[in-house]
């Protein structure tokens, strides 16, 4: 009779975990081996949240509001300058945030899984990347199944070169946390940057809930009034750019 | 308001069992002595994973891998040890909790106590 898991078993779990804490999930879950069943029930019960906490280490929320900003200020300039009947569209400001949201879940999912310790040029293009190949992917999948949900190819074009340009950028002006010191005996505590503690996240959750109520009250606003469409767009735009200017200014 | 220096019930239990594990507190020993702690409750081991990580952010706890072992695999533990900060919080929250005890059984009588005390007693051994 075997006294671990199964090979099989036990790569999917390892490919499936964040390297960072891979070794140690990897050796409990054998440790803790009695059948396959339970193995299974463990694994699941464990690597979720495994996979939730490295994104809340390595994670900054006020860098991924920036990011969500630019992602989709890239999409939205480029239906903007390609075909501008998107913008007027039903849904069409909703099927802009489609790619920018997968994109941006890409750039998470990479800093989660990325090796730590290991110094790399292209570790801050690699984010972008990654997402902007998720989105692509996505709306290829989707073309396939409603051909009317995903964006032009014109415009998801030009959308995913803006978004690997500011995204990176954003990226070389606030590395990834997990860019810096890593070390097993090396406190997290001091591998977090400064000065992103829980007060400033609650802040931040804060920004971003008043910067959807106002995008979503001017939307309402535009849809049940006179006001013209394009005086609340730029009156929108103008907030955003705002809060994410001070922002900047703040953490510069 | 919680501040970071604050605990939750499941922060307390696993900074208890650190604590009690001394040089022994891993992944596997935490949660099965978490559990133990939260009788009759059951505490997942991704739960405990959680916690382990947010207290290290918090600063109080301190982690180091160990060597790797055959009876897991060949793989290594991640071992913890409590920090001075972390015993400091975790006074304060025994202390709370002792605080507590005695409000209630000012208030529910000396015989609730000495009940409950009892069940404690046997529970504990």
């Amino acid at each position: 009779m075997s006294s671990g898991p199964s090979r099989p078993a036990e790569m999917i779990v390892g490919i499936l975990t964040p390297p960072a804490c891979r070794e140690e999930v990897l050796g409990d879950l054998h440790e803790r081996y009695r059948s396959p069943l339970q193995y299974g029930f463990d694994a699941l019960g464990a690597v979720p949240l495994v996979i939730l906490s490295r994104i809340r280490r390595t994670a900054d929320p006020q860098v991924l509001v920036m990011q969500a900003f630019a992602l989709y200020l890239s999409f939205l300039t480029a239906a903007r300058f390609h075909d501008g009947s998107l913008l007027q569209a039903q849904w069409g400001l909703l099927r802009l945030a489609l790619p920018a949201g997968i994109a941006l879940l890409g750039l998470v999912l990479e800093d989660a899984y990325a090796l730590p310790g290991r110094r790399s040029p292209l570790r801050l293009v690699r984010g972008p990347i990654v997402g902007i190949c998720l989105a692509l992917l996505s709306q290829g999948m989707l073309r396939s199944h409603n051909p009317e949900i995903p964006l032009q190819g014109w415009i998801l074009f030009y959308g995913c070169a803006m978004s690997l340009l500011l995204s990176s950028a954003i990226r070389l002006l606030f590395p990834p946390i997990a860019h810096g010191l890593q070390g097993a005996n090396a406190p997290a505590f001091w591998l977090k940057r400064a000065g992103s503690g829980i007060g400033e996240t609650a802040q931040t959750c804060i920004q971003a809930i008043i910067i959807a109520a106002i995008v979503a009250g001017a939307m309402m606003a535009a849809l049940n009034s006179g006001i013209s469409p394009v005086t609340v767009r730029v009156a929108v735009i103008a907030v955003v750019f705002g809060l994410v200017a001070y922002q900047l200014g703040k953490r510069t | 308001m919680a501040t970071s220096d604050s605990l939750g019930q499941f922060e307390q239990l696993v900074l208890t069992a650190i604590l009690t594990l001394r040089d022994d507190a891993y992944g596997v020993t935490i949660h099965s002595k978490v559990e133990e702690l939260a009788r009759p409750k059951a505490a997942s081991l991704g739960a405990v994973y959680v916690t382990l990580d947010r207290l290290e952010d918090k600063g109080f706890v301190t982690s180091w891998l160990s060597d790797p072992t055959a009876e897991r695999g060949g793989r290594a533990k991640r071992c913890y040890r409590l920090e001075a900060l972390g015993e400091r919080v975790l006074q304060e929250s025994a202390l709370t909790a002792r605080r507590i005890w005695e409000s209630i059984a000012e208030v529910w009588g000396k015989d609730w106590a000495r009940e409950w005390g009892k069940r404690w007693g046997k529970e504990t051994g």
